[in-house]
């Protein structure tokens, strides 16, 4: 009786979900079947399923002196800001981590505090101050100002993933006679390494995505890809949509790559939790 | 071994200071702009206190600003939560392990895309004539026209949409996940006791997770706050100043409309100080 009961909500509740699975990634999908279309092909108030691809968007796209520039922009700067995030976040996070002090808790408070500010406080000032020392408009005032994001989440999210190393491994390893440095080097840093990435990619995929402040750090020559895919769209009348569309799939690639070590990044956190 | 050593020291002294002099350089030096009457056309300044806070309070734009920022923070965050809530309890009941994985990875895609990204997808999908969001509306009136993100009562729904989608998605996959940390005991007692399925989340698993739900709902608060780039590519603030948040009349009068960096800093100033006051004190409710 109940099992006939429940029947008609469970089908409507797989219904949903399946509906819900389709919304998430059917626009997309759609937008790169536009990147493929001519424009006739996209300007129909039906909706075409059915048509010749060109591929005339992509090498438009890959043949743009702008877009290539905006994707070597992208390259550099999320490659170095992301780096001193490594190099300056893992060991201060390592640090909070097993070396608690009375200041843990303000420490990681002020890191996540960070995250409150509204970019265009931080943007408005940092451009002045840009303009006046002459960085305005390059790549170092950029990789500078996103190294504030990278250095602050990366040092967040490695917090726990340093506290799930088992302490015993540690301790093995001090009697073993190796020195606190080793420890983090040798033991640490491999055991870690997991979560380590997710987190690093995590920020990887932050600093790609961040669009204000490169809209107003950049004037021509530091404009990063979503900037420059944005000002696709506002070249007259004729919107070229095949174009724009084909822009969408090439800056949306990169995080997309990411996508298998960050849902093994969130597994990983919820195991620890389990645990 | 371990007390002695000077790791701490040198871990973590040159990146607190790094992090010291990124941040308050430039908060800092916001407050000193705000407090100028800096232009970007014009090279000289000078201070006029407090006046360009004085003038923000009759600016009806500004005040505009500030509800519509106000109305966007509540429709996001609490349709994030209702849509992360309702999907994460769908898939717990209905979906077997392998098929919840793969919901779990459809559903975090939406929010990897680069906000751009996303804006433009919707902004094609909601265009009247040829988008995709649109068409079911086309055939089912036989071709009458609805334009979401051109008509003032809908724009800010239809750009707060794309935010759900990217949020609220990847919040049903942390509320599974969260629901699967959950021993088993109260939920089969409860069955016991003839519980519907609703009610046992509703009155057992869902309070379990308080907690950690709220800490959920204060990420989702402050990534709100990051509005800028969805509603500069969708609408602009338009039509009108219908969706014009802080961060979009700031940026437009510091930079598109008069280049009025003082003035814009103000408002920054202001939004600054609102956001670390709200967002301190309910974080230390959320810890306590």
């Amino acid at each position: 009786m109940k099992q006939y009961r429940m029947r008609p909500g469970r089908l409507i509740a797989k219904a949903i979900l399946a509906l819900a699975g389709f919304l998430a990634v059917f626009p997309l999908v759609w937008t790169a079947l536009n990147a493929l279309k001519n424009n006739v092909d996209i300007i129909t108030r039906v909706p075409k399923v059915i048509f010749t691809p060109t591929l005339a968007n992509i090498s438009y796209i890959l043949g743009r002196d702008s877009v290539l520039t905006g994707l070597y922009n992208s390259a550099v700067t999320c490659g170095a800001a992301v780096l001193i995030g490594i190099v300056l976040g893992l060991p201060a996070a390592y640090a909070v981590a097993r070396y608690p002090n009375r200041f843990a808790g303000d420490i990681q408070f002020f890191v996540l505090s960070l995250r409150f500010l509204p970019p265009v406080a931080v943007a408005i000032p940092l451009m002045v101050i840009w303009l006046q020392v002459g960085l305005y408009d390059t790549l170092p005032a950029l990789i500078v100002t996103y190294s504030l994001l990278t250095i602050s989440v990366i040092m967040w999210l490695a917090i726990p993933a340093f506290q799930g190393v088992p302490k015993e491994i540690e301790e093995a390893a001090f009697v073993d006679g190796y020195g606190a440095y080793s420890v983090f080097w040798r033991i640490a840093l491999p055991v870690a390494a997991r979560s380590l990435i997710g987190a690093i990619a995590f920020s990887f995929v932050l600093v790609w995505n961040e669009f204000l402040i490169a809209l107003m750090l950049s004037s021509s020559n530091a404009k990063t890809l979503p900037i420059v895919a944005s000002e696709l769209s506002q070249q007259g009348m004729n919107v070229p949509w095949g174009i724009l569309n084909a822009s969408v799939v090439l800056l949306s690639l990169p995080p997309l790559l990411f996508l298998g070590v960050l849902s093994g990044f969130l597994n990983s956190v919820f195991r620890q939790k389990k645990s | 071994m371990r007390r002695h050593s000077s790791l701490p020291v040198t871990f973590l002294v040159p990146t607190l200071a790094i992090l010291l002099v990124l941040s308050m350089v430039p908060t800092l030096y916001a407050i000193v702009i705000a407090l100028q009457n800096r232009e970007l056309s014009a090279q000289g300044y000078s201070w006029v206190w407090f006046s360009n806070f004085a003038d923000l309070f009759s600016d009806r734009r500004f005040l505009n600003a500030v509800w519509v920022s106000v109305k966007w923070e509540i429709v996001t965050v609490v349709a994030t939560m209702v849509v992360a809530i309702g999907l994460g309890v769908l898939m717990f009941e209905v979906a077997g392990p392998r098929l919840r994985n793969f919901y779990c990875l459809l559903f975090i895609i939406p929010v990897l895309l680069p906000r751009v990204s996303a804006a433009f997808v919707w902004k094609f999908a909601y265009h009247p004539l040829y988008g995709i969001a649109t068409y079911p509306y086309r055939l089912i009136t036989g071709g009458l026209i609805f334009d979401p993100l051109s008509k003032p009562g809908t724009a800010l729904f239809a750009v707060a949409s794309v935010d759900v989608w990217q949020w609220g998605l990847f919040f049903a996959v942390i509320v599974l996940k969260l629901l699967e940390t959950l021993p088993p005991q109260p939920i089969e007692a409860a069955r016991l006791d003839h519980a519907r399925r609703w009610q046992i989340h509703a009155y057992v698993t869902l309070p379990m997770l308080k907690a950690p739900l709220i800490s959920l709902m204060f990420v989702k608060m402050i990534e709100s706050l990051r509005s800028f780039d969805l509603i500069y590519v969708m609408t602009r603030g338009g039509p009108g100043v219908a969706t014009e948040t802080l961060d979009m009349y700031a940026f437009s009068q510091g930079f598109i409309e008069s280049g009025k960096v003082s003035y814009a800093s103000a408002m920054a100033v202001l939004m600054m100080i609102a956001t670390v006051i709200t967002f301190t004190m309910l974080w230390k409710r959320v810890q306590a």
